[in-house]
């Protein structure tokens, strides 16, 4: 005869405690993968990259009363310069003119070198991704929103105008891009939403950004 | 507490659900989803700023002018040039211009011919030691020739005098339309290049001339064609087209009059009649001789020759005698090969129509002066007929060359009878080609060089055929070369001092400077389009419209072949010179080439009257030459005649040509005009049968 008895539930008893103890793995097991879902995983999926200088936004805008287009800028034929040349930095840092270290280091090792900085971007789009700067102009947002400069760039991009560093690099082991790179529906926070349309050349057709 | 086989169950069970509600499942998916779009062979955008550099196309026949996008310095695109007077729209071949810049095919460094046969890579100075070597053999009595397919660039002027230093007068272009307007042109007693001022006429007829495709400076008639009939108005100018095919000129014009191949000259004398009697005349000293000459092509006759009915003749004839600012064009359906009497037969009616050196009319444009001294013009070099000088080598009337030199041109491909045109030049001991790419020539050359592509030189296109102004546009790189390419002219000059002879420039540069100033042109200040334009003109004043020439050259025999033969010309399956740009693979259509295998079209009437149907494989063949196609049923083509595409059936170049198709130049045999003298080859014929 078998020495065990079945409960109602079809569970083996064992001095009143359920066998396989209880709920207490199925718990254990949810916890463990949590943990390793919010925290683990992520830490693993990105490696952290520092920027080549350690440049501070918040300088050139505080001290220097800049505008992010100053740098940033836009050709004469509505392409988006992105960043700002070794060349175009040494239009002022051609020596160097303040204490930092660091603005010494890049004038010693890329101004008089002349040597491109390989900045690590934040949000570069994939080749199926059509986007214009032009597109996205303060003109245009200001028709209804009265965004700074600044606040209309960090609508997308990290909002870096405070800041004395540039943020970590995160990149995505697996596809390269960085952790920071939009996703479609943050694309659509705007273009979705229906009180653009009319008002501004918005539209969530596919063929807008997909060409 | 020790984890039984349930409790284990129950711990991925929880490590399941918990997995759930992370990211890791959800993230990962479209991680993947993205990695998997990240092949290396993807293109990627290039940042930078736009840069654009207008020149013009020295590898489109059409000469167009174009501007040519750069991103970062690179070269990504051409785009059009409206500002630019041989612009306003853009070629197939141009469009493909970019992407040829990394063909397959390009020659990337000097070949030399070993004694087994193979090509191996030498360096420049090797090559330029080969080359003076070889020429020095073929010093004195016409034995180097040379051979170009630039009908356009100062460049002629230096290879023809090396020539002439070399003690030869045997150079020639490959054959074109322009030859035979120069022939008629000069029968008739004109002056200068016949220019064709299609901008302003009210009402132009294109006989044979495939003005929108493949005859003069395409792009800018297509220019004026679109300008001349502006959307939802009114049309401010008429274009009809006579032809075997409904070829795109055809297709696009208002009138189409089907003929059959080689009556184009027949046609122009049967409308010449219509004419004289509704009034038309000419102060030319031989008019009468020339109305009782065009009395014979009634309309009755007409259309016994050339399958125009009588009633269709004479709207034409009302039309052209209506229009205030008629012009007729006349020319070869495929741009080559149509022997003078149609040009002189259109000529003349222009005459009737007095439409010479009228606006919207026929144009005498000056050439322009040498600048290189020892150099043979424009208008010697027209007059020298390859095709028959070949022909004597062939026949052995003429001493084959020791050398031969041939500049972007591909004669082994693109001559009738191509295959014994390669027999004959396998008699020349030495012969160099100076090529972008490793073409049926080239690969018949003992020394090959290569040149930079239009896009990487500097060069100049001096008036194009058709031109109703002279125009001179600069070409300017765009990028260094690729390859270790360098500047024909350049060679030419070093090689030319080597053998001991001074051309008198001291670089293909200083030539184009001073062909510039030749023409007026200046470019000392940037330009959107580095193009000159000139309204000079010539005065036309005695101009015979020579009947005696006429009816002799017009009495074509018609072929005594079951089936007529019509090459059909189209910009999109590129040059001899280039083969069909990969880019342009996809506008080659479905019925044209299938695998390897050609289609040809007829209608239905006459594929029924030869028991065919379409995809039937069929072997087209006469003395010249044999080939196997498929057919395809088109009703845009006259009655017994087969319409054959051209441009196919390469022997070289890439997986993209090499191999597709027949090339329709085996079809085609030479004879000499009567009256004229010129080769002519549109009147062919072929047998067909069931393959």
């Amino acid at each position: 005869m078998e020495d065990r008895q079945l409960n109602s539930s079809g569970c083996a008893t064992d001095g009143g405690k359920c066998c396989g103890g209880g709920i207490t793995p199925f718990l254990v097991g949810l916890v463990v993968s949590l943990i390793f879902g919010w925290w683990v995983f992520p830490d693993m999926l990105y490696s952290k990259k520092e920027q080549p200088i350690r440049f501070s936004h918040k300088v050139h805008m505080e001290s220097a009363g800049m505008e992010c287009k100053q740098c940033h800028v836009l050709r004469e034929d509505g392409t988006f310069a992105g960043l700002p040349s070794t060349a175009s930095c040494a239009d002022c840092h051609s020596d160097v003119m303040g204490s930092d270290p660091e603005e010494a280091r890049f004038v010693n090792e890329y101004v008089k070198t002349g040597k491109e900085v390989k900045w690590l971007v934040y949000q570069i789009q994939p080749d199926n991704v059509f986007f214009s700067h032009a597109a996205h102009s303060l003109d245009g947002c200001n028709q209804c929103h009265d965004f700074k400069e600044s606040e209309l760039c960090a609508q997308c991009h990290p909002d870096v105008a405070n800041s004395d560093s540039a943020p970590t690099h995160f990149e995505n082991k697996l596809t390269g891009y960085s952790k920071q790179t939009m996703k479609m529906w943050q694309c659509e926070r705007c273009h979705a939403n229906e009180n653009h349309y009319g008002v501004t050349n918005s539209s969530n057709a596919c063929f807008v950004c997909h060409k | 507490m020790a984890l039984d086989r349930r409790g284990f169950l129950k711990f991925i069970g929880g490590a399941t659900a918990g997995i759930l509600a992370t990211p890791v499942v959800w993230k990962s998916l479209d991680d993947v989803s993205i990695w998997t779009q990240n092949w290396s062979w993807i293109p990627r955008n290039i940042d930078g700023a736009n840069s654009y550099v207008p020149t013009v196309s020295k590898l489109c026949p059409s000469a167009v002018g174009v501007k040519v996008r750069l991103v970062d310095g690179r070269p990504v695109r051409v785009l059009t040039n409206n500002d630019h007077p041989l612009g306003g729209g853009l070629s197939s071949i141009a469009a493909a211009e970019v992407q040829l810049l990394y063909s397959p095919s390009r020659m990337k460094r000097p070949l030399k011919r070993t004694a087994d046969g193979a090509y191996v890579g030498i360096t420049w100075e090797e090559a330029e030691a080969i080359l003076v070597e070889g020429l020095k053999k073929a010093k004195g009595g016409d034995k180097l020739a040379v051979v170009s397919g630039d009908e356009t660039g100062t460049i002629n002027e230096l290879f023809t005098a090396l020539a002439a230093e070399m003690g030869s007068k045997s150079c020639f272009l490959m054959p074109g339309e322009a030859q035979s307007a120069a022939k008629a042109w000069e029968l008739m007693g004109g002056e200068g290049q016949v220019g064709y001022d299609i901008e302003k006429s009210d009402y132009v007829l294109a006989i044979g001339a495939n003005v929108l495709e493949t005859w003069g400076p395409v792009i800018r008639n297509r220019h004026a064609f679109r300008v001349g009939r502006p959307h939802g108005e009114a049309p401010a100018v008429r274009f009809a087209y006579a032809g075997p095919v409904q070829n795109n000129t055809a297709a696009t014009a208002d009138v189409w009059l089907a003929i059959r191949p080689g009556t184009e000259a027949v046609l122009a004398l049967g409308l010449a009649n219509l004419l004289i009697k509704a009034g038309a005349t000419s102060p030319a000293a031989d008019f009468a001789d020339f109305k009782a000459l065009a009395a014979k092509f009634t309309p009755e006759q007409v259309a016994a020759q050339t399958g125009v009915d009588a009633k269709r003749l004479a709207a034409v004839a009302q039309e052209l005698a209506k229009a205030k600012r008629p012009l007729v064009i006349a020319g070869s359906e495929f741009g080559q090969g149509g022997g003078a009497a149609p040009v002189l037969a259109g000529l003349a009616l222009n005459a009737l129509l007095g439409s010479m050196n009228r606006e919207g009319g026929i144009r005498a444009l000056p050439y322009a002066r040498k600048v290189v001294p020892a150099a043979m013009d424009r208008k010697a070099l027209l007059q020298n007929d390859l095709v028959a000088w070949l022909g004597k080598v062939a026949s052995g009337k003429s001493a084959a060359p020791q050398a031969v030199v041939f500049y972007e041109a591909n004669p082994v491909y693109a001559l009738p009878q191509a295959d014994a045109m390669k027999a004959t030049l396998a008699k020349v001991p030495f012969k160099v080609a100076f090529t972008s790419f490793l073409d049926e020539t080239a690969m018949a050359c003992d020394l090959v060089l290569p040149v930079p592509m239009g896009l990487e030189r500097f060069d100049d296109v001096d008036t194009p055929y058709g031109c109703g102004q002279v125009v001179y546009a600069l070409a300017v790189p765009a990028l260094a070369p690729l390859v270790d390419a360098r500047p024909a002219g350049d060679v030419v000059i070093g090689v030319a001092k080597k053998l001991g002879a001074d051309l008198g420039v001291a670089a293909f540069a200083d030539a184009l400077k001073a062909k510039a100033e030749a023409r007026g042109a200046s470019f000392t200040e940037p330009s959107a389009t580095n193009a000159h334009v000139s309204n000079a003109v010539l005065p036309v004043n005695g101009i015979a419209l020579r009947a005696d020439v006429l009816s002799k050259a017009i009495d074509v025999k018609a072929p005594a072949f079951p089936v007529a033969l019509a090459p059909v010309a189209k910009l999109n399956v590129g040059t001899s010179k280039t083969a069909t740009p990969p880019f342009n693979t996809k506008t080659v259509r479905r019925w044209e080439i299938q695998g390897k295998e050609l289609y040809v079209m007829m209608n239905g009437a006459t594929a029924a009257k030869l028991g065919l149907q379409k995809h039937d494989r069929i072997e087209l063949s006469n003395p010249a030459g044999k080939f196997t196609a498929r057919v395809n049923l088109f009703e845009g083509v006259i009655n017994d005649t087969v319409a054959v595409p051209a441009g196919h059936g390469h022997t070289a170049f890439d997986e993209f040509s090499k191999g597709k198709g027949e090339n329709v130049m085996r079809l085609l045999a030479a004879g000499a005009e009567p009256g004229t003298g010129l080769s002519v080859w549109t009147s062919a014929g072929v047998n067909i049968a069931k393959a």
